[in-house]
């Protein structure tokens, strides 16, 4: 160990400004670009799936043209992006329960906490932090798969441009949601585990099931999933299995902003009151 | 930088756990420019007294303060010159150390990045900062601790039992680094179990017990102020116990195997009893093959106090 080189001493200093949390968010995702395990898989529910689908329609296609129509156009574009939503949401949940729950689990929120930085702006940088990686991928992803739509649609009917775009941008704020209450619950609880066994439960067998009731009951509505399908494009949602369900816009707004502010607020607050 | 004299006060510190005291009631002052330690047995409340400072964990009662900072009014303010390790250094295994130090460093002022490949070179870390966490041994996972600690340029280090895990060298190298800590202005408190390490360390320290502090100061105070003792070792054992037992400043003697045991009374100076009774011994015809003075340590002080409040409860 050398004792040779001196650390200088400075002040603490106001020069220049920065973008509040900037630097905290780089950090956040500095910690979930490094993780190879959660990219690559991340990756793989997103892009990878839609890369595997189209290849697959593809591969039919080509072996047996007079059975299987081009591999795209608008009815594959629906398929894809139903598939794309349903693995796109466990890549969502990844991060953001990754995001929520890292530092906690490695030991390393006390050394964040100790640094004199309040909590609530270490629990608010990991928001730009998870979306920095997630986003992207979600971009991409769609990205490729609507150009493989209209690419591969052959003397198939294209999506519309309008369709595109507003699916796009539907597809982005599923995302986002669906990180959103990841983080939060994964904050909130502290475990990155149980956070994904819970959504995963939730995203991959109670929404899907309730979606496709004829009769879902009082409260169905309330379901996050359910309440974001709503907004979906009408070219979207004509093929989702929506059941019975039919919701007013402020309906759905009120579900969204709802489920949003109680997993972000439980997972500051837990954030804030915790034990580090 | 604070001229203050304290940089670390406290006042009725107290912290419960379901009911059980586990910090209680502490008054503490640690001078600035100071190795000091903060000693006691496991589970004497030593890291929760550290995690209350840094605002890990809320005190239930009392007052603090860092750096002359109240706390937790100016506690962003007063942590931003301190740099801790708390337990064990904790990192994200699948970075590199000197990813986590950016990690870290983004979440102090601005500075702190520019401060990673000095805080990497202090600590001898340098050929090793591209490697990820999870490969580091134990040692350099305390090195890139006390790296993330400069990180701050701290006025205060507050390092929790730093010197676990370390190998004999290991500790050799943690202890001259710490010194020179010191020596830069830096006033570094060391929380530990291991006596002898506060003791070869620290300039002052605490003793804590059951989360009360029993005793706190220089360590020659601590360990019982002056000498108490000599031990002669001459040709004749018997003689000489007669001939120190009529010394005045002595006031018992014993011999065991060759070895003459003189305890002084509370009042008599070790260095004049030497003297007067090495006179004696040899005046009479003795040979003296050696004669020591003995201190009392720390250890053998923590012992007692810790001891007797065993008994007491």
């Amino acid at each position: 160990m050398s004792t040779t080189a001196v650390i200088e001493r400075t002040v603490p200093t106001t020069r220049g400004w920065e973008l509040p949390g900037f630097r905290l968010a780089q950090a956040e995702l500095l910690k979930l670009r490094t993780r190879r395990g959660l990219v690559l898989t991340s990756l793989a529910l997103t892009v990878g799936s839609v890369i595997v689908a189209y290849a697959i329609l593809l591969v039919l296609h080509l072996t047996d043209p007079t059975g299987h129509g081009p591999a795209g156009g608008s009815q594959h574009f629906w398929n894809g992006m139903y598939l794309l939503t349903a693995l796109g949401t466990m890549a969502a949940v990844l991060i953001g329960a990754t995001a929520g729950a890292g530092d906690l689990s490695a030991g390393v929120f006390r050394s964040l906490v100790s640094t004199g930085r309040s909590r609530r702006s270490l629990f608010l940088a990991r928001i730009p932090g998870g979306l920095a990686l997630l986003l992207p991928m979600a971009v991409l992803a769609y990205g490729v798969g609507a150009a493989l739509a209209v690419g591969l649609a052959g003397s198939l009917p294209q999506p519309a441009t309008v369709y595109l775009v507003e699916s796009g941008l539907w597809f982005l704020l599923y995302m986002t949601a669906m990180f959103l209450l990841a983080l939060g619950v994964s904050s909130f609880l502290g475990s990155r585990a149980t956070t994904i066994g819970i959504l995963a439960g939730v995203q991959l067998l109670v929404t899907p099931l309730v979606q496709g009731l004829h009769h879902p009951g009082v409260g169905a509505e309330s379901i996050l999933g359910i309440a974001l399908w709503q907004l979906a494009p009408k070219e979207l949602q004509n093929g989702a299995p929506n059941g019975d369900i039919h919701m007013s816009l402020a309906a759905i707004v009120t579900v969204l902003v709802a489920w949003m502010a109680v997993a972000v607020g439980a997972g500051l607050y837990r954030t804030i009151r915790r034990d580090a | 930088m604070n001229t203050d004299s304290s940089v670390v006060e406290t006042e009725g510190l107290t912290k419960r756990f379901d009911g059980k005291v586990v910090v209680d009631s502490v008054d503490l002052r640690i001078p600035r420019g100071s190795a000091f330690g903060y000693l006691g047995p496991n589970g004497a409340g030593k890291t929760t007294l550290i995690r209350m400072l840094l605002g890990l964990t809320e005190p239930t009662s009392g007052s603090m303060s860092l750096l002359g900072r109240p706390l937790p009014r100016e506690r962003a303010a007063a942590l931003a010159r301190v740099g801790a390790i708390v337990d064990e250094p904790r990192f994200h295994g699948h970075m590199t150390g000197r990813q986590n130090l950016l990690m870290l460093a983004a979440a102090r002022e601005p500075a702190a990045h520019g401060r990673i490949d000095g805080a990497l070179a202090r600590v001898g870390l340098s050929g090793r900062a591209d490697d990820a966490v999870s490969q580091y041994s134990m040692g350099m996972r305390q090195r890139l601790g006390i790296a993330s600690c400069l990180l701050a340029d701290p006025e205060l280090l507050i390092l929790d039992e730093p010197m676990n895990g370390l190998d004999p060298a290991g500790m050799l190298e943690f202890r001259e680094l710490i010194r020179s800590f010191v020596d830069e202005g830096r006033t570094v408190v060391l929380s530990s179990h291991l006596l002898d390490e506060i003791e070869r360390t620290c300039d002052a320290a605490a003793i804590v017990d059951r989360g009360r502090v029993v005793m706190q100061g220089s360590i020659t105070e601590l360990a019982g102020g002056q000498a108490r003792s000599l031990r002669l070792v001459t040709s004749d054992p018997t003689r000489s116990s007669v001939i120190a037992s009529v010394d005045p400043l002595v006031e018992q003697v014993t011999h065991d195997s060759g070895d003459v045991l003189v305890a002084l009374r509370p009042e008599a100076s070790a260095e004049r009893a030497a003297a007067t009774i090495s006179r004696s011994v040899i005046e009479a015809g003795v040979d003296l093959y050696e004669l020591e003075i003995e201190h009392a340590s720390l250890e053998q002080r923590f012992l007692e106090i810790t001891s007797r409040l065993g008994v007491a409860a």
